[in-house]
C-alpha cells in the first residue's frame, strides 16, 4: 500500500470536497427571432401533453435528480458522473439545477470538466455511427472521421453548414489513406465518410440519403422500392452526383451522369423530388445537390435531423425509423415538421434543439414500463436505453478511476480501450432499445482484466479509496460504491442486503472482499450498462 | 454456500420467473452425458459443420494437387489413397485411407490473392469492398441455417482462430450468430492443448466462493432492476447474463475439459493445439453446436515450403483423420460436413527460397462427410499446376456445394437491415452435382 498526492486527491474526488456546483443563474432571454431553449421545453410539452389527452395515455412520473443527472451525463458527455459531480448535484436544490446543468453541459469548456469538449467528443461518436453503421471492417475504419466530427460539434457549427461540408467534402482525387483500425485517433478528415461507407456512387447516393433525408433508396438500385414511391431512376439520378467516387476517391470533374454495370441505359443527376439538377459548369455537383438538400423547402432535411436528435436523447425517434420517414404515419410527420420548423427558425443550432429536450418535462419522465403484450410505447415515451461500446469504457473509466494520460499507462492507449470496444462492437447496434450483447461480451465484463483489476485490492482505486478512507463508516462506504457505479445511493432494501452481506463476514480482508463482491456485483448488473 | 446450494436457489428463483423467457433445461445434462446428447437436441439428428481452415494459404501441389515428374512439383511424393487412381501427399497417409468419404476439388479458381482480402472472400463468399452490404461470414450463415434455437450452447464455435484478415464476424445476422471463441495460445506444450473460452475462467486469486458472492449479489441487483425496469433489453441483459454464468459453472465441471476422452484416443488425434481442437469439434458437435472452426495456421510457406508442410501435415493428418473415423463411429458422419481449405494456393513455381507464394489463380479445397460423394476428383490443373484446365470451379459455386453437401438450399434467404433479400450463396452459384444433390430451397 502506498500513499501518494494523486491517491490522496482521488479520496477526496470520492467524498466530494474538490468541485463546487456552478452558480445559479436564471435562464437568459435569446433573440426574439427563435424560442429559448426553456420555450422550445415547454412547446414540446404541450404537443404531447395534448397528443397524451387524446390517447387517453398516463405519462409516467418525474425522475429525480439522481436519474437525471446519470441520463444528461450518459446522453450528452458519453459517461456516467464522477463520484463528486454526483455528491455536488445532489446536495444542491437551485431551483434551475437541471437547466443549468444541461447548459453546462453544452457549453461550459472550462477545466477540469472540459464538458463542452467531452459532449462534442461524444456526439461525434453518435455521428459516426449514424453515417456509417455496423461493424465491418471498413465501418470500422469510420473512427477516423471522430476528429472533424468532433470539432464540427465543439464549435456548434449549424447543422446545415455541417452537412453540406460533409457532402461536398473533397480529397482532390486523393483517397484517405487507409487507417489502421486499431489506431482510432487519425484524423481522416470529412472524406473518410464515402470511403468507409463504401466508396463508390452508389454507396454514397444510398448512405447521403438515409443519413440526411432519411429515405432507404438503396432498394432502388436493382429495383423499384417494393413499398414506398422510389424508382430506379430516383437512386441512380442521386447517385450520378457522386459519379467522380472512384475507390473513395473524389474528382469533381466527372460530368454528373453514370451508367450501372450491366446496363446501356445513362441517368442524369437528379432530385429525389425527381426534378433533374440543373448543375453549373463552375461548381462540383455535389455542390448543387447541397444546395437542394440544405434548403429550408425541402421539409426531409430538418425532420431528419430532429428525428434522429430526439432517438438520440430519448431512445427512440419521434417516428421509430429514424432511416427512413416514408414509414412515419400522418400525425408523427406532423408534429415532426412542426419541430423542424423551428430548429430552421433557429439557424439549425443543434446545441439549441439538444438543450430544449433536454430541459423539457418529456425527457425528464421515468421509462416506460414494457410489458409482453406491448408492442409499441406510447409516442414520446422512452425505453431503456442501452449503452454504447464507447459509454460503456467511459463509463467504466469514470467508475473504476482510471488513469487517462498515457504515461500512466491508461486503458486509452495501453490497448484496454480498444479490446473491450472491438469486442462490445461485435454485439452493437445502432438502436438504443435494443440490447445484443452475447455470451463473449458478457464475459469480458465479468472476468476480463479491467474487472479483474477493478476488484482487485491491492490494484483497483475505487476500493482504495473506499476503503481507507478513515473518515467512511461502513454505510457510507456502500453508498460511495453506489455513487461510483449508479449514481445514486443506495435504496433501503439494497442497504440492508448489502451491508448485512459486508456484516457477515469474519472482518479484515475477508470484509474488504465483500466490497470487491460488491463492487463486482455492481458493474455486472443491467443497471450499469442500460439507460434508464 | 456450496455451488450447488446456489444453483438450485437459483432454480427455484427462475422457475418462478418463467416470464423472463429463459429455459435452463438440458444443458447441465447434456454435458454430463455426452452420448445421449447427440440424440437429444430438437429431436431429429441435427446437422453441423467443421471447417479445417488453413491460416496463411496451404499449398495445393504438395497436398492434394501433386506434379510429380514435373519441376513445379519438386521433391513431393504422392501416394495411392482408398480410391484407386486419386494420388495425394506421402505426408497424408492417415486423409488417404478416408479418400472414399472425401471428395477434393482441384479447379478452384478465385481472384484475391492478398491475405485479407482472399480471407474475407473465402469466409463470406463475396469480394470485399464492392458493397455496402455487410456479409456474414460462413461460419454466421451455417449457425444460422443449423442452429438450433433450444440449444444452450453457442451456434458458432471457433477454435483457435487467428486468421490473416478480419473475417469471420456476424454480418448483417447480428451477434446472434457471432462466434464464440476458443482460444490455447500458450506456448507450453503441456498447457497448449489446454483450449478454453476467452475470459471463461475466474481471475486467478478469486475463490469459488467468491465467485458465487458476485453471482449472487448480481442475482439480486438484476432482481432490483427488473423491479422497476421492466422492458425487453432488461430481459436480454438477464438471459444473456445467466448463459454467461452457466458456461462458467459449468466449465467448473469440466465441459471443455477433454481429459475425459481416453487418452488413447487423444494421442490418435494427436496433441497439437490443432489435434485437441478437432477433438473438442467433435465434443461440440456431439452437443449440437452447429459450425465448429478449427485453425491450423502456418501455410504461407513463402520460405522452406517442404519442411513447413511436412511438418504441418504431421499435425493436419492424424487430427483429420482421426476426426472422420471418430465421426463415423459415433454415426455422425453423415450428418456433419468436413471442409478443408484455406484463403488461397500456392505458386506451383517454387522461388528462389525454396517457397512457394500466393497463388489464386488454381487451387484445391477438400470436402467431406455430410451429404458428399466421396471418392471423386473435380478439375484438373494440367502438367504445370498453372491454370484450371477442366471444370473451374467460382467462389459461388463453391459456396453452393457447401451448402448442398448438408443439405442447405444455396437459394435460402436473409434479410439484410436494409430489407434486401440476400441469398445464401451469389446469384449464379452452381452446386458441383457430382458431389452432392441440390436441395430444395426453404419454405418461407
Amino acid at each position: 500500500m502506498f500513499f501518494n498526492t494523486r491517491y490522496l486527491m482521488w479520496v477526496f474526488a470520492l467524498v466530494g470536497t474538490t468541485f463546487v456546483v456552478a452558480a445559479e443563474a436564471p435562464p437568459t432571454k435569446q433573440a426574439a427571432s427563435r424560442l429559448t431553449t426553456e420555450e422550445l421545453a415547454h412547446w414540446i410539452d404541450e404537443r404531447f401533453a395534448e397528443a397524451w389527452r387524446e390517447a387517453k395515455i398516463e405519462p409516467p412520473g418525474l425522475i429525480d435528480d439522481a436519474t437525471f443527472l446519470k441520463r444528461t451525463s450518459l446522453d450528452l458527455a458519453g459517461s456516467i458522473p464522477s463520484v463528486s459531480q454526483a455528491r455536488d448535484f445532489l446536495g444542491y436544490d437551485g431551483e434551475h439545477r437541471r437547466g443549468n446543468l444541461v447548459d453546462r453541459m453544452l457549453n461550459d469548456p472550462k477545466r477540469p470538466e472540459k464538458y463542452a469538449e467531452r459532449t462534442a467528443a461524444h456526439l461525434a461518436t453518435v455521428w459516426r455511427r449514424t453515417l456509417v453503421p455496423g461493424n465491418s471492417p471498413e465501418a470500422r475504419m469510420a473512427v477516423g472521421l471522430e476528429p472533424w466530427l468532433k470539432e464540427q460539434f465543439n464549435a456548434n457549427v449549424p447543422y446545415d453548414e455541417f452537412a453540406r461540408k460533409l457532402v461536398t467534402a473533397t480529397n482532390n482525387g486523393q483517397p484517405q489513406m487507409v487507417v489502421n483500425t486499431r489506431l482510432g485517433a487519425i484524423n481522416g478528415g470529412p472524406t473518410m465518410f464515402f470511403q468507409a461507407v463504401g466508396g463508390k456512387p452508389e454507396s454514397a447516393a444510398s448512405s447521403v440519403s438515409r443519413v440526411f433525408l432519411g429515405v432507404r433508396i438503396g432498394c432502388a438500385e436493382c429495383h423499384n422500392h417494393p413499398f414506398a414511391d422510389w424508382k430506379q431512376k430516383d437512386f441512380w439520378g442521386m447517385a450520378a452526383f457522386f459519379a467522380g467516387i472512384k475507390n473513395g476517391a473524389i474528382n469533381d470533374s466527372v460530368a454528373a451522369t453514370i451508367r450501372p454495370e450491366n446496363s446501356t441505359v445513362d441517368y442524369t443527376a437528379a432530385f429525389l423530388t425527381g426534378e433533374p439538377a440543373k448543375i453549373p459548369r463552375d461548381k462540383p455537383p455535389r455542390e448543387t445537390l447541397a444546395d437542394w438538400m440544405v434548403s429550408p423547402s425541402n421539409s426531409m432535411f430538418a425532420a431528419t435531423a430532429v428525428n434522429r436528435v430526439w432517438q438520440h436523447l430519448l431512445g427512440r425517434g419521434m417516428t421509430d425509423s429514424v432511416d427512413d420517414l416514408d414509414k412515419a404515419s400522418p400525425a408523427e410527420r406532423k408534429i415532426l415538421d412542426d419541430l423542424a420548423r423551428l430548429f430552421v427558425d433557429a439557424k439549425y443550432d443543434l446545441r439549441w434543439l439538444i438543450a430544449g429536450i433536454c430541459k423539457s418535462q418529456l425527457y425528464q419522465r421515468e421509462c416506460i414500463v414494457l410489458e409482453e403484450t406491448d408492442s409499441e410505447p406510447p409516442p414520446g415515451l422512452r425505453p431503456i436505453k442501452t449503452l454504447s461500446p464507447e459509454q460503456v469504457f467511459n463509463s467504466l473509466e469514470q467508475a473504476l478511476a482510471l488513469p487517462v494520460a498515457k504515461a500512466d499507462g491508461s486503458a486509452r492507449f495501453n490497448g484496454l480501450r480498444d479490446q473491450l470496444i472491438a469486442r462490445m462492437n461485435e454485439a452493437a447496434t445502432n438502436n438504443p432499445e435494443e440490447f445484443k450483447a452475447g455470451i463473449p461480451q458478457a464475459l469480458l465484463l465479468m472476468n476480463g482484466r479491467l474487472t479483474t483489476e477493478a476488484t482487485d485490492l491491492d490494484q483497483s482505486r475505487t476500493l482504495r479509496g473506499v476503503l481507507d478512507a478513515p473518515f467512511l463508516d461502513t454505510e457510507s462506504k456502500l453508498t460511495t460504491l453506489y455513487l461510483a457505479t449508479f449514481s445514486r445511493p443506495p435504496r433501503d432494501e439494497e442497504k440492508k442486503f448489502l451491508l448485512d452481506h459486508i456484516r457477515k463476514q469474519a472482518g479484515g480482508d475477508k470484509q474488504k472482499q465483500a466490497y470487491a463482491e460488491i463492487f463486482w456485483g455492481l458493474l455486472n448488473s443491467p443497471e450499469f450498462v442500460l439507460e434508464k | 454456500m456450496s455451488l450447488n446450494d446456489f444453483s438450485r436457489r437459483d432454480f427455484v428463483k427462475l422457475s418462478l420467473a418463467s416470464a423472463f423467457g429463459v429455459s435452463y433445461s438440458g444443458w447441465l445434462p447434456k454435458i454430463a452425458s455426452a452420448a445421449e446428447a447427440a440424440k437429444e437436441v430438437g429431436g431429429a439428428k441435427h446437422k453441423s459443420f467443421i471447417l479445417l481452415w488453413m491460416t496463411g494459404g496451404p499449398t495445393q501441389t504438395d497436398t492434394f494437387d501433386l506434379k510429380v515428374g514435373h519441376a513445379n512439383g519438386g521433391p513431393s511424393k504422392a501416394i495411392e489413397t482408398a480410391v484407386s487412381g486419386i494420388q495425394i501427399s506421402e505426408h497424408l497417409p492417415g486423409v488417404a485411407k478416408q479418400m472414399k468419404d472425401l471428395a477434393i476439388i482441384r479447379s478452384l479458381t478465385t481472384a484475391e490473392g492478398d491475405h485479407d482480402r482472399a480471407t474475407r472472400l473465402m469466409l463470406t463468399g463475396h469480394r470485399p469492398g464492392q458493397e455496402a452490404v455487410n456479409y456474414p461470414s460462413l461460419g454466421s450463415l451455417f449457425a444460422k441455417e443449423l442452429g438450433d434455437e433450444s440449444n444452450d450452447l453457442p451456434h458458432y464455435i471457433s477454435v483457435s482462430p487467428f486468421r490473416f484478415g478480419d473475417a469471420g464476424g456476424p454480418g448483417f445476422l447480428g451477434p446472434n450468430y457471432a462466434p464464440l471463441v476458443v482460444s490455447g495460445d500458450s506456448s507450453d506444450p503441456e498447457a497448449r492443448a489446454n483450449l478454453s473460452i476467452e475470459n471463461l475462467k475466474a481471475p486467478a486469486g478469486v475463490t469459488k466462493e467468491s465467485m458465487e458472492k458476485r453471482f449472487e449479489i448480481s442475482k439480486f441487483l438484476q432482481n432490483e432492476f427488473a423491479s422497476r425496469a421492466k422492458g425487453p433489453s432488461t430481459k436480454a441483459h438477464k438471459a444473456n447474463f445467466d448463459r454467461a454464468m452457466r458456461m462458467i459453472e459449468t466449465n467448473a465441471k469440466g465441459a471443455f475439459k477433454l481429459d475425459e476422452e481416453p487418452a488413447v484416443l487423444r494421442d490418435k488425434y494427436g496433441r497439437s493445439q490443432f489435434g485437441q481442437g478437432c477433438l473438442l469439434a467433435r465434443r461440440l458437435v456431439e452437443r449440437g453446436v452447429a459450425f465448429v472452426e478449427v485453425a491450423l495456421n502456418g501455410w504461407d510457406t513463402h520460405a522452406d515450403n517442404f519442411n513447413q508442410v511436412k511438418r504441418l501435415s504431421e499435425m493436419l493428418d492424424p487430427a483429420w483423420s482421426t476426426l472422420m473415423e471418430d465421426l463415423r463411429e459415433r454415426g455422425m458422419l453423415d450428418s456433419t460436413l468436413i471442409v478443408w481449405m484455406g484463403e488461397f494456393g500456392r505458386t506451383p513455381k517454387i522461388n528462389g527460397t525454396t517457397g512457394r507464394d500466393h497463388f489464386p489463380v488454381a487451387w484445391s479445397t477438400v470436402l467431406g462427410g455430410g451429404g458428399i460423394k466421396g471418392g471423386q476428383v473435380i478439375g484438373n490443373t494440367g502438367d504445370a499446376g498453372t491454370e484450371v484446365k477442366d471444370r473451374p470451379v467460382k467462389i459461388a459455386d463453391f459456396y453452393a456445394t457447401m451448402c448442398a453437401g448438408i443439405g442447405v438450399s444455396p437459394d435460402n434467404e436473409n434479410l439484410s437491415p436494409e430489407g434486401r433479400p440476400i441469398p445464401l450463396v451469389d446469384r449464379g452459384g452452381k452446386v458441383i452435382e457430382e458431389l452432392a444433390a441440390v436441395p430444395e430451397k426453404k419454405k418461407a
